[in-house]
């Protein structure tokens, strides 16, 4: 114990001699943690917002629909109940809107916000007295179909009477899923204006939500008010369904999150394990003399532990500080509830350990320094080898060949420096491709099975009537029947979608990536997911059930299925019997290269009066874009690795070399080729990292994102590589970011006077 | 009778150079009493350096035994010698070694609280030691602020911060002009007439000349051991002086 102080002095004056160095180590590990925490706070909020909106709403855990209002003392009676939403009157509507009819549940809410399940306003206001006609709709809901703040919200009642309406605001809400995975969509009105649509109380119901002492034990309350209605309850959803309904697939970003955030680490390690490793081989001296003084091996290693660790640790603190506000502010200000302790607690933990070993090798390699002060730690005596031989003979400039030489003089910090930036490089690399692949699907949505832009439902409006208007468009190409039908696989136990759309003879351009396109009766092609799930492969027969029918398809070749986790079999309408496929549910519009949806979208509805169903395609990249977010921070925090690593190279080259500066002079080179060999001697490892990394990033990304997508279900063959002038542009920034980082101290240094002495 | 401060019986180093033994210290048997100024001479290459490493277990020895106060001390571990080199030995090296990031006070003042002292210990021995050495005045500076005789000065205080028993001293003036190499002699023979043991490698005679012995190592081996005699000694201690009146 008796070290302590004298360590404790030895860490405070060495920290104050290289503040900017560990501040960068700090920065480097508070930008990983940052990182790390923001991606995997959005990548829970993002695919699983219920649990925030819960929070935020304090919502109920269980919702029970009634015909009648049941008593709610008795309900909060019931045991593990709380507090009590409701009862609240609801009709159901239909509303119409942009051609298109939604069903829709009118929920009658007080104008003061009640203390349980209050509906959270993001945009507008809440319904107030007086509202004649207001209604607050339910956020995504709104989103879906277009709905905005001041818009119309002509609703139909069940008697035909039509009520103009007008959005007040969008809220949020637990109540209930995201439409349109969860229908009816919901809006709530005043009281006033829900009896004046529904005015008969025998179409409508009373719905109430119990918030309960522990979520996780439902079952006593839903048993007890099963007992307690009886006959009454028309249906019951916990908020365990309402949860499942809101996840999205969350496996693309995961594993992307994961192999970021993994890869990070790892090169965050390195660049730690360079720093770390730099300042013990400048130190190697005062490391002898404190060894001389009477330090233990141990000692040694417990103070260079303490001090680089230390700094690690306050970059955790720091980032876990970091990422709570980023990751709050990240999502348009709204605030997001903070990570569940368990990824958080791993985050934490996990960088602490790998900061914790990465600084432990270089304070072990520091703890057995010879205690002998006046010995040199100078680099290895080199030759000039062969190579540079040849280079000399080939009349390259001299201040090049020598600093080659000098570059590789020391093979393990020369290794460690490139990969030091081949690593983030690297990642950076395959985070354009993502970028790239994403941009793909946007641009050529067909090769992600989605060549129609439109989707066409009849509506009221016959088959024939339907083809001639959407074929008279003239920015539609072609125009496909279909239907969706479900079956069931052979083992009965699940079903899965079977989707038909145009015919053998003229099928759907599917995005075939293996195998062929279906061309006869009883061929059909599937998604990577339902291939893992039947355990078959392209060539394989596969009898499945419709409807009882039995169905035996040939599975002929493999598409891009970015739905339903690609467990979707896709065939021609011929192959359906006719009861499945007469008349088709849908049309799918294959549109002209360079038209915009939107305009097709508004002259169909014009054209049909609204009488057709018109629905944009929503693209998987659109979904996904949180992932721009996530590639954006993780290439800044990678940026600062690297940066972090030049800095340490440029430190140890000039360690080694200053002293091989006045030798230079003498030799008669030139301040500027004095120069030019210091930047080659730094700057070739960095560029050679550079290279290797973006090779490596480019020849992998394309790959692993092809592995994910096999993994999702929606299967290989949308990986893209990012264009080459993308990589131009990359490679030449940190081409240009590592050179500027050799430059300025090599320029300093050759300007100094040097001194000839011995270390 | 006090046994000797250092007792080497036929003490042997022998460094492999690629396969090939290169033997640097051949049998030494040197024996140094308390209170005794020894300087080691030779030429460059005869083992000197080597010698005085290996006394304060900065180097393993080969073959041989160390004795220290009375103790054998070549069998010890790493972590011993350092522990022994905390309380009992005080090394001054040819470039200072002081740590260059840390202030003067913070130098001298290391070794005490490396030996347990309290910060306040630590600081009052700090500040006699260099108010003895005549820096207080320099006490904030960096190392890198201070001429080299003045960094030698603090090497010096640093190595007595624990009053050790022994003081090695490694061409201590090898790097310093004649006037510093004065000014250092000068402190050496102050703290050798309070008492102090030292050993001190050197391979100018005009520097050895100040010791109460002279020890001459040739490949490795004593050559020559001779106490210098007292009728030297006394014109020796006059010039002393008469440099003390000079510094």
């Amino acid at each position: 114990m008796s070290t302590v102080r004298a360590s404790a002095r030895w860490i405070r004056a060495d920290l104050r001699a290289r503040r900017a160095q560990a501040a960068l180590t700090v920065l480097t590990v508070a930008g990983i943690v940052t990182a790390l925490i923001t991606s995997a706070t959005l990548l829970e909020d993002g695919t699983n917002p219920w649990r925030g909106l819960f929070a935020q709403t304090s919502g109920a855990h269980v919702w029970i629909h009634t015909r009648d209002a049941p008593d709610p003392a008795a309900l909060s009676r019931l045991p593990g109940v709380v507090q009590v939403a409701g009862p609240y009157r609801t009709a159901p509507a239909t509303l119409a809107t942009g051609g298109k009819k939604s069903p829709v549940a009118l929920r009658e809410m007080p104008t003061r916000l009640p203390p349980v399940a209050a509906p959270l306003v993001r945009e507008g206001r809440w319904l107030r007295e007086g509202d004649a006609d207001g209604v607050v709709v339910e956020r995504s809901f709104a989103r879906t179909l277009g709905l905005e703040v001041g818009g119309p919200f002509t609703v139909t009642a069940l008697n035909g009477a039509t009520h103009p309406l007008i959005v007040v605001g969008l809220a949020d809400t637990a109540d209930q899923g995201f439409y349109p995975e969860w229908t009816p969509g919901l809006a709530w009105t005043p009281a006033s204006v829900l009896a004046r649509v529904e005015p008969a109380p025998g179409r409508s119901e009373a719905v109430t939500g119990l918030r309960l002492a522990d979520g996780e034990d439902t079952l006593p309350a839903v048993h007890g008010a099963v007992t307690l209605l009886d006959e009454q309850i028309q249906r019951m959803s916990t908020w365990r369904e309402v949860r499942a309904s809101m996840e999205l697939d969350n496996r693309l970003l995961g594993l992307l999150l994961a192999l970021f955030g993994g890869a990070g680490l790892v090169a965050a390690a390195l660049a730690i394990a360079n720093a770390v490793g730099g300042r013990v081989l400048t130190q190697t001296r005062d490391i002898a003399t404190l060894k001389s003084l009477g330090y233990t091996r141990g000692q040694v290693f417990a103070v260079l532990m303490a001090e680089h660790g230390a700094l690690g640790l306050l970059g955790i603190v720091i980032g876990l500080v970091c990422g709570q506000v980023a990751a709050a502010v990240a999502l348009d200000g709204v605030p997001i509830p903070p990570l569940s302790p368990a990824p958080l607690l791993a985050i934490a933990g996990g960088t602490a350990a790998v900061v914790l070993v990465v600084v432990a090798l270089p304070a072990w390699h520091g703890s057995r320094t010879p205690p002998i002060p006046a010995a040199p730690a100078s680099p290895p005596k080199g030759h000039l080898s062969r190579m540079a031989r040849l280079a000399l003979l080939a009349r390259l400039p001299h201040a090049l060949v020598l600093g080659t030489r000098d570059a590789f003089t020391r093979r393990v910090p020369a290794l460690l420096g490139v990969f030091g930036l081949a690593v983030p490089m690297m990642m950076i690399t395959i985070g354009l491709g993502c970028w790239a692949t994403l941009d793909d699907f946007l641009r050529h949505p067909e090769k992600v099975g989605q060549a129609a832009a439109l989707t066409v439902r009849p509506g009221e409006l016959s088959p024939g009537e339907t083809l001639r208007i959407t074929r008279a468009d003239p920015q539609v190409l072609a125009v496909y029947p279909g239907s969706e039908v479900p079956v069931l696989e052979p083992e009965q136990t699940r079903s899965v979608l079977a989707r038909a759309v145009g015919t053998s003879a003229q099928p759907y351009p599917f995005a075939v990536v293996e195998g062929r396109m279906f061309a006869g009766r009883g061929e059909a092609v599937a998604g990577q997911g339902l291939l893992d799930l039947l355990g078959v492969e392209i060539g394989d027969r596969v009898r499945m059930t419709v409807g009882g029918t039995p169905l035996i398809v040939h599975i002929v070749g493999r598409v891009v299925e970015p739905d339903q986790d690609g467990e979707v079999l896709s065939l021609g309408m011929d192959s359906l019997a006719a009861k499945d496929t007469v008349p088709p549910q849908f049309y799918s519009l294959v549109l002209r290269p360079g038209a915009d949806p939107d305009a097709v979208r508004a002259r169909l509805l014009a054209a049909s009066d609204e009488a057709l169903e018109v629905s944009r395609v929503v693209n998987p990249a659109e979904r996904l874009a949180v992932i721009r977010v996530v590639i954006v921070a993780l290439t800044v925090v990678l940026a600062l690795i690297g940066l972090t690593n030049l800095l340490t190279a440029s430190a140890l080259s000039l360690r080694d070399h200053a002293f091989d500066l006045a030798v230079l002079k003498a030799m008669g080179l030139t301040p500027r080729q004095v120069v030019a060999t210091l930047v080659t001697g730094t700057g070739l490892p960095a560029v050679l990292g550079v290279l290797v990394g973006t090779l490596a990033g480019a020849s992998l990304a394309a790959g692993l994102i092809d592995l994910q997508g096999r993994t999702s279900g929606m299967g290989a063959g949308i990986g893209r590589t990012p264009s080459a002038l993308t990589l131009a542009a990359a490679v030449l920034t940190a081409v240009g970011v590592a050179l500027l980082v050799a430059l300025l101290p090599a320029r300093r240094a050759a300007r100094s006077r040097i001194q000839v002495t011995v270390r | 009778m006090t046994s000797p401060v250092v007792d080497t019986v036929n003490l042997v180093k022998i460094y492999q150079d690629g396969g090939v033994p290169v033997p640097a210290v051949r049998g030494v048997d040197l024996r140094v009493e308390p209170g005794e100024f020894v300087a080691v001479m030779g030429p460059s290459g005869s083992g000197k350096s080597t010698l005085v490493h290996m006394l304060g277990g900065l180097e393993a020895r080969t073959s041989g035994e160390i004795w220290l106060d009375g103790r054998r001390v070549d069998t010890l571990s790493e972590s011993a010698w350092a522990l022994l080199r905390r309380q009992k030995i005080g090394f001054v090296f040819q470039f200072f070694n002081l740590v260059a990031n840390m202030t003067v006070a913070d130098n001298v003042e290391l070794p005490a609280l490396l030996a347990g002292a309290s910060a306040r210990e630590a600081r009052e021995r700090r500040e006699h030691l260099l108010g003895e050495l005549g820096l207080t005045a320099r006490a904030d500076a960096a190392p890198s602020q201070l001429a080299g005789g003045e960094q030698q000065r603090v090497a010096l205080a640093r190595a007595l911060a624990n009053t050790p028993s022994l003081l090695l001293a490694d061409e201590p003036t090898g790097n310093l002009d004649s006037r510093n190499t004065r000014d250092v002699l000068r402190l050496l023979g102050q703290v050798h007439r309070d008492g102090q043991t030292v050993i001190l490698v050197t391979h100018d005679a005009r520097v050895a000349g100040l010791a109460d012995r002279v020890v001459s190592l040739l490949d490795g081996q004593i050559v020559d051991d001779g106490a210098v005699g007292a009728a030297r000694r006394r014109p020796r201690g006059t010039a002393g002086d008469v440099v003390e009146l000079r510094g």
